[in-house]
């Protein structure tokens, strides 16, 4: 069936396409079509196997001698040291994580936007094997080395990644690993990995009430949006003073839907009160001790409400039906700044899951789909944990899971 | 003088209409038409002459003009109250001493609402108007104004410690989902489920509606009232709010109701749960008002609080006569909490000549204030008018004006035109106005002209006009709020209160008014003495009905009635509010509260406040039956220790029917990734990453092989052309990769046999088909197509051009690289 529709919409693109094109789309036609009616049949060899899994790592086909050495680990029952030699590959680090990345960085979710920061310092962390769940929380940052012509870092503008873009430089070789604290000029306690990257602010912190930064951070790295943590039975003590308790004159409205969401979030979105992107400086403003404006933004709309004096962060969700995400029981769940409420979030079940999930869709094309699925993520998420949150461990057994039988 | 002569008009005027009126009663009455109603007198009311002695002192002056001249008159108390009539002879018009010294026997010139003169007609004796409570109000004002309160000084509120009440019992949910998954479950299942479960395909908390009935009951407790199932939010949802209804709202609606109450019925009433520790109980009215105060009122020549809650007329209470009284005509309706909602078509309107003395009083003083307390229904309505002083959408004296996100002030002046134009508005990007309860005040004064404050702040908006003269004000308009006096100028939303002030108010009086805030407030004094052991000890909310939907509870404070109480080291902590037997679980705002109430900290007068956040509690049978209390998990050496049961886990996902294609699409950077491997071309090259800069967002962004489109091929054509093209025109890069093939041969040659076609061939198929991987196309068949291409490019023979050869190569490269063996994976 799938095949069908894709014969006749390449027939439609070659009948519409220009006469010059028209021969070779023809062409294209009848190898895609041959290709579609082999690809339907079922082949599983080592080779087999050992082509889709370098496909699905880095996106594009292995060269001959890859092939070889992976279809022969996958005959050897080693398809782990098979997905390795894949994620050996450059086009992992320069097509599939970048792309894998780029949409949690802005707010669209576009994957079309220019390498910057955030995303090269996930593809650092992976390619270095550090620890996964210091991605919202450690004072990291990957920039480019030994790449001619590129400008040196800069806190205020994007050219340096755009620039190594540009010149089409190896991200596999040329990241190197540094302290975001030394290149960005905030206090290194005040880093909270990839959060207090100059993407993620610039596109999270920008003007609002820095709600924005928790909640797509909550989509990108736990899987979830509000909708899906709403808790109603929460205290509404530390709901702010912007949020409406009658929108419209229907208090019914307030109590209904927006407690759901503003009981969990307000509170813990208090760990970035004293970070904001400054549009003017074109970078990260870190305040301490001075609570951004924006916190008090409308703030006669409910006056009993909250008024935040610091960035004291509190969870609770360690409480109510959201105890489900799996919170770290050695942390103490409240604290001070991005950076302890990142450490709180990325020790989450739901977090180690979320990467499973996502990782698991890149390389399988689809979601969990039925019991061995799923058990499949829950086996891969230990192993997630166990190998100190390795997220090129997650890819390897992903690949091995969905290299076709 | 010229006064009295136009008193005496209007006196006459107004008795020949009480004529005309009662003769028109007498024929309603004879014919047996439709009953007539009260209306409330709008003119003036009917004053004899005063000929007695002057007054004897200061304060009987104030008495006169205050109280005096508005009760003496034949249709108020002076009916009755007469030098001949009944006692107490309050009202006598022949000695205003003999009345004073009656009339203050019936004030409390410290508390003017406690007065009885004030609560004689409260309680409806006499009342002149149609609403006992405008009487009340408006008496207030007379008395207050005689005892020269300011608004700036205040009033002091004297606590009253309520009747001690128990509270009373419930229905509670049962632990078990047993009984829900039998009655609601099965229906919430069937109409519900696409939305409101953990595995629907947009999922949308609350799950309610989740497979798993655990997970489904505990989510919908909070939508379900047991003790008056028709009020649960799964009812009123379908029923007033239309939403999702599976068929008709109404129908749809009664069935809901139906499940919860055959669920609610068979739960037992429960006394409240014993392990609690709970205050006594106290409704709203039971506590003590706390409204009124510390407005400033000095100027107010009209206000409208919007108290009466019932009827079509609005009463202006500001105690000045004529009363600017508003009828309210089309879609306007009264709000729990003191005030009116404003929907399509609606609007409250004084007549002409009730409006003029407005006109008249703000001619004399060259300024005035519009105070409005409002809600705007949303931020898209635009030329909405809130409130109107004016004659049609062409000619007015004053108008403010909500326009989307900004409001809007429209003056008549001598620097304006006679509909008060050109506007001013309040900056845009400031959005000043927002759905939500606001402040709003404008200000016209000779100097500046018009000012805006909204929430007690001023705008920073210049009239860029400045001030002018108002004496050209029209006395022939009338007042009009939520629109035009012609209703195209529709505002919807809600009014708390609206007030016009002769002055200009300073911004310090206008954040007083601000500070003051709004609508029906109580003090609520929950006894606490026995679990805490001190003598008339109370836990004070300052409460209020907050709209039509929810109460607001604000400044939590320990306080004893005792003056000589000295309460000391007493830990409070975990307080919930309570109604009707059970603790609100929605909205709870001291569940955190910890704190310990101190000598050090507490005074007789103000107690110990424990808070300054507020609580918005939802509204169940109404103020009059919702009866409240307080639970504490600590209070004194009481506790209540509470834990939390297990979380219920959600249920497993349903698995899709059909398994998706474990086929998917190389992505537009795979591809370019993809091809550049294939052709050994950089992807850096720069006629290539022209091409793909150009094409990249029409190829695929997502592996899902359901997504594909034709327009993705055209995309993944154009760059494989490129990518060809660039490998063949690059001598290094085709030597490299055709070994042995030559370009410079006539295409008849290059591709005269087998042999020669497979140097051009060989290269291509290794590298982009693969060796040996039998998921690819099959090789031989590829070449033959191959060949064939071959054969119809070169059929020109001999008269085929130079580049011909090239071009062959070119062309067979980007069949290859365009097709699905690069696009698929």
């Amino acid at each position: 069936m799938g095949s069908y529709r894709i014969q006749r919409s390449v027939a439609r693109a070659a009948t519409t396409a220009g006469p010059g094109s028209g021969l070779l789309a023809r062409f294209a036609l009848v190898a895609l079509a041959a290709a579609l009616s082999l690809a339907s049949t079922a082949w599983a060899g080592p080779r087999e196997q050992a082509k889709r899994m370098h496909d699905r790592i880095a996106g594009v086909p292995p060269s001959a001698a890859v092939l070889d050495q992976m279809a022969a680990d996958i005959a050897a029952g080693r398809p782990l040291d098979a997905a390795n030699r894949a994620l050996e590959s450059s086009a992992f680090y320069n097509v599939t994580l970048k792309n894998f990345v780029a949409p949690w960085t802005n707010r669209e979710q576009s994957v079309f936007v220019p390498l910057n920061d955030y995303t090269a310092t996930v593809i650092g962390m992976v390619r270095d094997d550090v620890p996964f769940n210091g991605v919202l929380s450690e004072d990291i940052l990957y920039v480019g080395e030994g790449v001619a012509g590129v400008p040196a870092y800069s806190p205020a503008n994007n050219d340096h990644y755009e620039q190594l873009e540009q010149r089409g430089a190896d991200l596999r070789t040329v990241l190197q690993r540094r302290s975001q604290s030394a290149l960005s000029g905030i206090p290194a306690a005040a880093t909270a990995g990839v959060v207090t990257t100059r993407a993620a602010a610039q596109a999270f912190f920008i003007a609002g009430t820095n709600r924005a930064m928790f909640r797509f951070t909550l989509m990108n790295h736990m899987c979830r949006d509000l909708e899906q943590v709403m808790d109603t039975t929460l205290p509404t003590d530390r709901v702010r003073q912007d949020v409406s308790r009658s929108p419209g004159g229907d208090s019914r409205v307030f109590l209904n839907n927006c407690v759901g969401c503003h009981t969990g979030m307000d509170p813990l979105a208090q760990a970035y009160a004293y970070y904001h992107y400054d549009e003017t400086q074109a970078r990260l403003v870190y305040t301490p001790g001075q609570v951004q404006t924006k916190y008090f933004n409308n703030a006669d709309t409910f006056r009993p409400g909250f008024v935040t004096p610091d960035d004291a962060w509190e969870n609770r969700w360690r409480s109510g039906n959201n105890r489900i995400l799996g919170w770290d029981a050695s942390l103490p769940g409240r604290g001070n700044g991005a950076k302890s409420m990142g450490q709180e979030l990325a020790n989450s079940d739901a977090f180690a899951q979320c990467q499973v999930e996502k990782v698991f869709r890149a390389v399988c094309f689809r979601a969990p789909s039925n019991a061995a699925d799923r058990a499949r993520v829950q086996t891969i998420k230990g192993q997630f944990r166990a190998s100190n949150y390795s997220l090129k461990r997650v890819f390897a057994e992903t690949a091995a899971y969905c290299m076709g039988e | 003088m010229i006064m009295y002569v136009s008193i005496g008009k209007i006196v006459f005027m107004a008795r020949s209409a009480i004529a005309i009126a009662a003769l028109a009663i007498l024929a309603a009455c004879s014919s047996g038409g439709a009953p007539t109603t009260e209306q409330p007198v709008t003119v003036a009311p009917p004053v004899a002459d005063y000929t007695g002695p002057a007054p004897a002192n200061a304060d009987v002056q104030a008495f006169k003009l205050n109280v005096w001249e508005n009760l003496k008159a034949s249709n108020r108390c002076g009916a009755c109250h007469n030098a001949t009539g009944q006692s107490p002879r309050f009202a006598r018009n022949d000695d205003v001493n003999l009345a004073y010294q009656e009339a203050i026997a019936l004030v409390n010139l410290t508390q003017p609402d406690q007065s009885r003169l004030v609560t004689k007609v409260a309680g409806g004796h006499n009342c002149w108007l149609s609403a006992n409570s405008a009487c009340g109000d408006t008496m207030t004002v007379w008395i207050r104004n005689w005892a020269g309160a300011t608004a700036s000084g205040g009033k002091t509120i004297q606590l009253r410690a309520p009747v001690v009440r128990d509270v009373g019992a419930s229905k509670t949910f049962p632990a078990d989902s047993a009984l829900f998954a039998s009655t609601v479950h099965p229906l919430l299942r069937q109409y519900c489920a696409r939305c409101h479960a953990s595995n629907a395909g947009t999922p949308q908390g609350p799950f309610f509606a989740d497979a798993d009935a655990d997970a489904a009951y505990a989510a919908a407790r909070s939508k379900i009232n047991l003790d008056n199932p028709s009020q649960s939010r799964l009812v009123v949802r379908l029923r007033d709010e239309f939403h999702n209804c599976w068929s008709d709202c109404g129908s749809n609606a009664n069935t809901m109701q139906a499940a919860l109450t055959a669920f609610a019925n068979a739960i037992p009433l429960t006394q409240v749960d014993p392990s609690l520790v709970i205050s006594k109980a106290l409704t709203l009215y039971d506590g003590t008002v706390a409204a009124g105060g510390n407005r400033f009122e000095n100027s107010q020549i009209a206000l409208w609080e919007f108290k009466t809650g019932m009827g079509t007329v609005a009463f202006d209470t500001s105690g000045i006569e004529p009363a600017v009284n508003l009828n309210f005509t089309g879609d306007v309706s009264w709000l729990g909490g003191w005030g009116i909602k404003i929907g399509a078509g609606g609007k409250a309107q004084a007549s002409t000549s009730a409006s003029a003395r407005l006109a008249s009083t703000i001619r004399s003083t060259g300024e005035f204030s519009i105070e409005a307390w409002i809600a705007p229904a949303n931020v898209v309505q635009e030329d909405a008018y809130i409130v109107s002083y004016s004659g049609g959408t062409m000619t007015r004296n004053a108008t403010l004006a909500q326009r989307e996100y900004q409001y809007q002030a429209m003056v008549r002046s001598n620097r304006t035109d006679s509909n008060g134009d050109p506007a001013m508005l309040t900056n845009a990007a400031d959005e000043d106005a927002q759905a939500t309860l606001q402040h709003v005040v404008l200000t016209y004064d000779p100097v500046n002209g018009r000012r805006l404050y909204v929430n007690g702040v001023y705008t920073g908006d210049v009239d860029a006009r400045g001030g002018g003269s108002l004496s050209d004000w029209d006395d022939s308009f009338a007042l009009v709020l939520g629109n035009e006096t012609s209703g195209n100028r529709q505002w919807q939303g809600i009014m708390r209160l609206v007030a016009i002030h002769s002055r200009a108010l300073t911004a310090t009086q206008v954040r007083q008014n601000f500070d003051a805030g709004v609508g029906e407030r109580y003090f609520m004094l929950f006894n606490v003495s026995e679990l805490v052991d001190v003598p008339q000890a109370y836990l004070m909310f300052e409460a209020s009905q907050y709209d039509s939907y929810s109460y607001l509870f604000t400044k939590p404070t320990f306080i004893s009635l005792d003056p000589n109480a000295r309460p000391d080291n007493i830990p409070i902590a975990g307080i919930r509010i309570g109604l009707n037997g059970s603790e609100a679980r929605v909205g709870q705002s001291f569940i955190p509260l910890d704190r310990t109430v101190t000598a050090s900290n507490y005074t007789a007068i103000d107690g110990m406040r424990l808070s300054d956040g507020g609580a918005v509690i939802g509204l169940e049978k109404g103020p009059a039956d919702d009866l409240f209390f307080l639970s504490f998990e600590r209070i004194g050496t009481r506790t209540h220790t509470r834990s939390e049961g297990p979380v219920t886990p959600p249920a497993p996902p349903t698995d899709p029917t059909e398994i998706p294609s474990d086929i998917g699409m190389r992505t537009f950077e795979e591809i370019n990734a993809t091809m550049s491997q294939m052709t050994t071309v950089p992807m850096t090259h720069p006629d290539v990453r022209a091409t793909y800069e150009l094409v990249k967002q029409a190829m695929p962004t997502r592996e899902t092989i359901e997504g594909f489109v034709a327009s993705q091929q055209t995309g993944v054509a154009q760059l494989a052309i490129e990518y060809c093209n660039a490998l063949v025109e690059d001598g290094a890069l085709r030597s490299a990769y055709f070994p042995g093939f030559n370009f410079n041969a006539p295409a008849a040659t290059a591709f005269g046999s087998a042999a020669a076609r497979d140097l051009a061939f060989n290269p291509l198929l290794d590298r982009v088909l693969g060796v040996n991987v039998a998921s690819q196309p099959d090789r031989a068949q590829a070449r033959a197509e191959l060949d064939n291409l071959a054969a119809r490019l070169t059929s020109c023979g001999a008269g085929c051009n130079a580049a011909r050869t090239a071009t062959v190569v070119k062309a067979s490269c980007a069949a290859l690289v365009g097709s699905a063996v690069t696009l698929l994976q």
